[in-house]
């Protein structure tokens, strides 16, 4: 039940892909990175479009560079780790060079699942944050008491054996140091290729300026540069440690 | 008629089939490329009967069609003992696009294939004529992507409740169960059959099912539809050359042609029925989801070629814009080296 809500989808949606994995225990001992194809466009897999240009090729018996002249609907092997994870892209093929990513899907320990993407991840984080946000202000209000003479006052008396039972409980790992600068990177090309909108009145607003692409920075604002390349690093407190 | 001779100005030979060869030409009074058909007299016997039955039927039964998607016959004309067929020119056909491996054959590639051929067909059918011999050989194909069918040597008028027919009809990778258990009263079934082994071909790129007999015909396509009995196929055991088979399981469709569409499948399935009364007509499968599903036929002239007729067609084009730039350039040229 926490799950779905988890993600940010709607709840109740049991073959919602991003809640879904898929498995076939006879493949997982042989992986291997010239096989993982095959095993992703198994019949029953049901990430794998079976009209995708690879069936078309295969079925036809054709030569798989064919893949490259074809356009429509592909998987390719993005990324492997031998011999536990293996990353699929499907993609749609416009011509030999260019081509639009739709979804990723990573093989970890022989079990496929869809990678989320950004949005959703964001959708899921905000949501959380928002729930547990919600969680505290309805947990301290629980706390407040009202006596007509006293007027209002805080009672913590008697959850007090609550309370230490749940800082007992080990603290989740928001994020790793890898997935953190993987999002800032996304985040990073996200906007480089939508720019937030052109302010009205730069001159008086220094933060829009900063927002400007370089591109479009003139000798103006060549000081607010500096200052902007502070701004987009992570905030302190999610900077790698080094130890 | 010495007239017509003339017309036709012979431009290559093109082959050589049992009863005729064929001709490139020139028809000098159009412009026009034309194929030339000449029906080979045969043997002093054959002769006296007068003209091969071939050509006949085929000169018969296309002098009254006229369709986009059927071939036309252009003209007949006779010199001495000989008769000349003149039919539209065709650069290839479907078997050498299906045996060209540097060709993809797209679902929208398949399904213009699919509409021209039954196009054509559905106007045989409703003139009453059976193609009889349909098999991706005798689907020709020009230069601009349009489909015709062609070769109608075995074509034949049917619908007379009582007349017989042979059942040693169409190319046996083709034939369907009917005709191979001896059937002698058939209808547009027996084509319909002969388009779904053509469809599969074009997805397999390899003959669908490949008899090296009549036995291992019939074989072949029950391993992969089961055998016939008097529930799916009620009258079976009373045509004449009836034997009973080995039990097969049937194999699911979607395992043969694992990168078909569901409506794809359905296509492929209406026309696969081994009994010949449910199977689809031209115009019921015409009218199949899978012909308004996207994605859209892919537009005639955008149909893959073969790589020789591709490479007729650079060659073409290059030497016109050659000549357009030697007479453009022709002039300046000379006046710089007179200068």
């Amino acid at each position: 039940m926490m799950i779905p809500s988890r993600l940010g989808l709607t709840p109740g949606i049991p073959d919602h892909p991003l809640c879904t994995s898929w498995h076939d225990s006879a493949w997982i001992p042989i992986l291997n990175t010239g096989n993982v194809m095959d095993y992703f466009s198994e019949r029953s897999n049901p990430f794998f479009d079976r009209t995708c240009n690879n069936e078309i090729v295969k079925m036809q018996r054709l030569n798989p560079d064919q893949l490259q002249n074809m356009t429509g609907l592909e998987y390719v092997l993005l990324h492997v780790q031998e011999p536990i994870l293996y990353v699929i892209r499907k993609q749609h093929r416009h011509s030999p060079t260019q081509v639009v990513p739709f979804a990723d899907y990573y093989i970890i320990a022989g079990i496929i699942y869809q990678a989320p993407d950004l949005a959703t991840v964001l959708n899921s984080r905000l949501l959380s944050a928002v729930h547990h946000l919600q969680s505290a202000f309805e947990e301290a209000s629980s706390y407040a008491r009202y006596h007509p003479s006293k007027g209002y006052s805080w009672d913590f008396k008697r959850s007090g054996i609550d309370k230490v039972k749940k800082e007992e409980k080990p603290k989740e790992e928001a994020s790793s140091l890898f997935q953190r600068q993987r999002v800032d990177m996304l985040l990073g090309e996200l906007i480089k290729k939508f720019p937030l909108p052109q302010p009205q009145l730069p001159k008086i607003n220094p933060t829009a300026v900063v927002k400007t692409e370089p591109e479009n920075g003139t000798t103006e604002n060549k000081e607010s540069k500096s200052d902007k390349q502070e701004k987009i690093k992570p905030p302190p407190e999610k900077k790698p440690k080094i130890n | 008629m010495e007239s017509k001779l003339k017309r036709y100005e012979k431009i290559e030979f093109l082959g050589e089939g049992q009863f005729a060869t064929v001709y490139k030409a020139k028809d000098v009074e159009t412009g026009n490329i034309v194929a030339v058909k000449k029906i080979k007299l045969g043997s002093r016997i054959e002769a006296a009967d007068g003209i091969n039955r071939t050509a006949l039927r085929e000169i018969k039964i296309l002098q009254e069609l006229s369709h986009r998607n059927l071939i036309g016959l252009l003209d007949i004309f006779g010199h001495g003992s000989n008769v000349s067929l003149v039919f539209d020119f065709m650069d290839t056909d479907l078997e050498v696009i299906i045996k060209d491996n540097t060709i993809i054959l797209t679902t929208a590639n398949i399904k213009t294939y699919m509409i021209q051929t039954l196009q054509g067909l559905e106007y045989l059918h409703l003139n009453w004529i059976l193609h009889r011999d349909l098999k991706p050989n005798n689907l020709l194909i020009n230069g601009s992507g349009i489909l015709k069918v062609a070769d109608f040597g075995l074509a034949k008028l049917y619908g007379s409740p009582n007349r017989l027919n042979t059942h040693q009809v169409v190319t046996r990778w083709y034939r369907s169960p009917e005709l191979l258990y001896g059937a002698k009263q058939y209808g547009v079934c027996v084509d319909m059959w002969a388009v779904g082994c053509i469809l599969a071909e074009l997805l397999l790129r390899v003959p669908f099912l490949p008899g090296e007999s009549d036995l291992d015909q019939l074989t072949k396509i029950f391993q992969v539809l089961g055998n016939p009995t008097e529930e799916n196929w009620p009258g079976v055991k009373t045509l004449s050359d009836y034997i009973e088979f080995k039990p097969f399981q049937p194999v699911p469709l979607k395992h043969i042609f694992t990168a078909a569409g569901d409506d794809l499948l359905d296509v492929i399935a209406s026309m696969f029925v081994l009994d010949p009364s449910k199977r689809k007509t031209c115009t019921e499968v015409l009218k199949m989801p899978f012909f308004n599903n996207k994605p859209a036929p892919t537009i005639n002239s955008k149909l893959p070629l073969p790589q020789n007729v591709r490479k007729l067609k650079e060659l073409e084009r290059p030497s016109l814009k050659r000549k357009l730039l030697d007479s453009a350039e022709g002039g300046t040229l000379s006046k710089r080296l007179f200068t």
